[in-house]
């Protein structure tokens, strides 16, 4: 039996032609062309370019291609600048006659004798077969406790303490101040009892006014006096209960 | 009366026509522009561009066209007819600038059997059939007959053919069974007088005529196979040849070809050979350049001076000849008789199928080209249907077979024997593909199942009869199955439409009418659906309970014989037997559109699965398609 066959497989197959990239144009182009278009070639009008001619004396001469001998070179020891300077000869006469009696072998030994013997460098050993290695930078051995002011508070610290102390001072100073800008008046003491003793006196010189008056009120003139001085003298004693009631006083400004 | 009527609704627009009939002598001729080619199809004459292949529809005759000829200058075109016995067959003069009617001649009985214009475009010269015998010549551009004559003795057959000399407008030749004539016109007098070419001891039936260009000679080819050659001057037999190699089922068609100097003849057989010969000296001896074709040639035409000529076959073919390399290619090809069905693949709008005698043809659609051809030799193919998923084809055939295709290839996949024992009329397959409902002549309803087995250690198809339903007494016409697959319907000719269950295998509904049902087409909401026939009625019934709901009159003559419904229910679409192409509203139920085109009885109408054309199919092979007027609302 066949394979399965598909009426829609009659249906002429569209050719789909890949369109072939453009084809690459130079974008310097224009400009050859541009130059093209200019009469003048500078390679024409120039001429081929002006070097000196090659002198006939150094034609290729024998051997002279083949690796040479490197150049002589005058012998030097390898420690000749280190060399003190040679020993002066027997015959050698002194500069002007002078002569040292220094007895320079004894006193070579003088001074090594009384020298302070060199101390050992410490050193430690950490395998069996004795690898050295100093001592002073492994930390065995207690440098800094050895030190004058080991234990003390740095001085750059107390310095540091010191500042922050001296700063915080001035900002809480500096916020009471604000904060006294900002609030109300206090009445101070005295002022205080200096108001207490004018209203004092103040109602005093009312209570006497009061005093003075006659006993019986039959004109309206009189009563009108009385009222206003009972109404002074009330006014006079309710602010002096106020002030001597309260110790602090605030004036609201 | 119908046709009159017609023109008052918007037309549908024509895309193009596939078809070409071949049978006429001469039927196919290459315009002298060397750009058009001009053949008819039934009722039309086609002018078509060679190259962009646009047509353009000469439509004017009342019955199918039977003769065409040119003039030499290109201007005038004419056709001649063929109408019903009694009746008078127009000869029709045509403007080939304008493509409009210049006269109408009215005269020969029944048919007209020839035709011809004089070189100069001034005369017509008309041959009537068997049942009118006469010659007779008109004035093109008076527009008037000059004289008529019998066209031969009593005692010869008909005359066939008929041309005018080359270099004189009053000088002409007939030809015909047994019969060979010159005739000169003599105008003062209005007469033609003929002298008879004597043959001598030969007997010959002439079917074509070919001039030379001095008109020294004239040649001719018969029925015999061979050609004569006939001196002009004394009307005396010259040359008969090629003695030997005749040329089987005669001479149909002849042309003279003049290459490099010499003249050598272009011969088209009735076998299908398309041969050319030397000239007279050597009694027209065969070259080397011959050709065979399927079927026979029926017409030759050069196209200019001859480097291409073309060639029509009676089998619908239109080769284009190269003369120099003598190769042949396919230009056009047709149904050559009755197409009886036509389907699209569901949905591929760019291919359909075509049936009818002895072929299964399928088609390419933007390019009108066929792809595929199934050969069935002297059986005529009914119905058909494709697979849903296209991979098989499934054809009805009169000899009672049903056939099984492979569609790509066209190799046959499996073929049911006696299926119908008068033939099947009508196919469908369900769904799925594995099951097919056939209709038969004898008025049966069966169902095939087509399974795959195991046989011989090879996988074979299978089939086998499911059911037999038998209610209907006549032809089944049409059977169309439901969506769903639980029904089908069959229309039949003994006035029945019944509805089947394909579960039950029982008849769920019948409808009675007083016609020959033709066609149905259901609705796509599967409820109603619509039937037609010789009643000229389209009716439509309700699927539950088959009561009709409403009948509608589609034709004013002739029966209805094509149906189909749009994919969103809403038009409809017949044609019948009146040549129209109509196309309705489905609810409200009349006419918005009208396609005239078919030369001939509309066999079956099929609207694109995309609905974006219609392809309508006719008895005179032709296919039609049509722009689809209104656009999808998708």
């Amino acid at each position: 039996m066949p394979e399965k066959e598909y009426i829609t497989n009659l249906l002429p197959k569209e050719e789909t032609t890949q369109s072939k990239p453009l084809r690459y144009i130079s974008k310097h182009r224009p400009q050859v062309a541009e130059e093209e278009k200019q009469s003048k070639r500078p390679a024409k009008t120039m001429g081929p370019a002006k070097m000196p001619v090659p002198s006939t004396k150094n034609y290729l001469k024998k051997h002279s291609k083949e690796p040479g001998l490197p150049e002589k070179k005058p012998f030097k020891y390898p420690d000749d600048e280190r060399k003190r300077p040679p020993i002066p000869c027997k015959k050698d006469v002194p500069l002007m006659g002078l002569k040292s009696n220094k007895n320079f072998v004894t006193e070579n030994a003088l001074e090594n004798v009384t020298a302070i013997p060199r101390k050992p460098t410490k050193i430690y050993c950490d395998t069996r077969k004795g690898d050295k290695h100093l001592l002073q930078p492994s930390g065995l051995e207690p440098n800094y406790v050895q030190k004058t002011n080991y234990g003390e508070v740095p001085p750059y610290l107390k310095k540091r303490e010191e500042e922050m102390k001296k700063a915080q001072e001035q900002y809480d100073a500096y916020i009471s101040e604000h904060v006294k800008q900002g609030a109300m008046k206090h009445l101070s003491e005295e002022e205080r009892e200096s108001i207490l003793a004018g209203l004092k006196k103040n109602w005093e010189a009312v209570h006497h006014d009061y005093q003075g008056m006659s006993v019986v009120t039959d004109t309206i003139m009189k009563k009108n006096i009385k009222e206003r001085l009972e109404m002074m003298m009330k006014q006079l004693e309710r602010d002096i209960e106020i002030i001597e009631r309260h110790k602090t006083i605030y004036i609201a400004n | 009366m119908s046709e009159r009527k017609s023109h008052e609704f918007p037309q549908l627009k024509l895309e193009s026509i596939i078809g070409f009939n071949g049978r006429s002598p001469s039927g196919l001729i290459v315009h002298p522009d060397r750009e058009h080619i001009v053949y008819h199809l039934g009722y039309v004459v086609i002018v078509e561009n060679i190259n962009t292949q646009e047509q353009t529809l000469l439509s004017g005759h009342h019955n199918d066209v039977s003769c065409l000829t040119v003039s030499k200058s290109g201007r005038y075109l004419a056709s001649g007819q063929i109408i019903y016995m009694g009746f008078k067959a127009d000869i029709i003069v045509w403007n080939y600038e304008t493509k409009d009617i210049h006269c109408r001649f009215t005269l020969h009985k029944v048919k007209v059997q020839a035709l011809d214009i004089s070189p100069n475009d001034k005369y017509l010269l008309s041959l009537g059939g068997q049942d009118d015998g006469s010659v007779v010549l008109w004035n093109i551009s008076a527009k008037e007959a000059i004289c008529g004559s019998p066209a031969q003795a009593v005692t010869a057959g008909v005359t066939l053919c008929g041309k005018f000399a080359n270099t004189s407008d009053l000088l002409f030749m007939t030809g015909g069974e047994y019969c060979l004539r010159i005739w000169d016109v003599d105008l003062k007098n209005r007469k033609v007088r003929p002298t008879e070419v004597n043959l001598g001891p030969y007997k010959r039936i002439v079917q074509c005529i070919a001039v030379e260009e001095d008109d020294s000679y004239f040649y001719c080819g018969t029925t015999t196979g061979d050609i004569l050659c006939v001196t002009m001057k004394t009307s005396t037999l010259n040359v008969i040849g090629p003695q030997k190699k005749m040329f089987s089922r005669g001479v149909q068609s002849l042309i003279l070809v003049k290459t490099g100097g010499h003249l050598e003849l272009l011969v088209g057989a009735g076998d299908g050979t398309v041969a050319i010969v030397k000239d007279k000296s050597t009694k027209f001896q065969r070259t080397k350049n011959s050709h065979k074709l399927k079927g026979s040639i029926m017409s030759l035409s050069l196209r200019g001076a001859g480097h291409q000529f073309f060639v029509g076959t009676d089998t619908s073919n239109m080769y284009r000849f190269n003369y120099m390399e003598f190769t042949c290619k396919l230009l056009n090809t047709g149904h050559s008789s009755a197409v009886n069905d036509i389907i699209f693949p569901a949905g591929v709008p760019k291919l359909f199928l075509t049936c009818g005698a002895e072929q299964i043809r399928v088609w390419h659609t933007p390019s009108q080209k066929e792809l595929l051809r199934i050969v069935v030799n002297n059986m005529t193919c009914n119905a058909l249907d494709i697979a849903k998923d296209g991979s098989v084809i499934v054809s009805a055939w009169n000899d009672g077979r049903i056939r099984g295709y492979y569609p790509e290839s066209g190799k046959i996949m499996y073929q049911i024997e006696n299926a119908h024992n008068r033939g099947v009329t009508s196919i469908a397959f369900m769904s799925d593909a594995k099951r097919i409902v056939s209709g038969g002549g004898e008025g049966q309803v069966r169902v095939w199942e087509v399974s795959t087995g195991y046989t011989h250690k090879k996988d074979v198809i299978k089939t086998g009869l499911v059911e037999s339903m038998k209610e209907h007494k006549g032809c089944v016409t049409q059977i169309k199955v439901f969506p769903t697959d639980q029904h089908c319907v069959s229309v039949s000719t003994d006035g029945t439409c019944i509805i089947w269950n394909l579960e039950k295998f029982q008849r769920d509904a019948v409808l009675f009418a007083n016609t020959l049902f033709q066609c149905a087409c259901i609705h796509p909401d599967c409820c109603q659906i619509l039937t037609s026939g010789t009643d000229r009625n389209v009716a439509y019934w309700e699927v539950v309970d088959g009561l009709q709901i409403r009948s509608l009159e589609g034709a004013k003559s002739g029966s209805i014989n094509a149906l189909d419904i749009s994919a969103d229910g809403k038009y409809f679409i017949t044609g019948g037997d009146d040549h129209l192409l109509k196309m309705w509203n489905y609810d409200e139920g009349n006419v918005i559109f009208v396609g005239i085109g078919h030369g001939g009885s509309i066999k079956r109408v099929k609207i694109s699965p995309d609905q974006k054309f219609i392809i309508s199919v006719g008895e005179d092979g032709a296919i039609l398609h049509w722009a689809y007027p209104i656009k999808s609302e998708s």
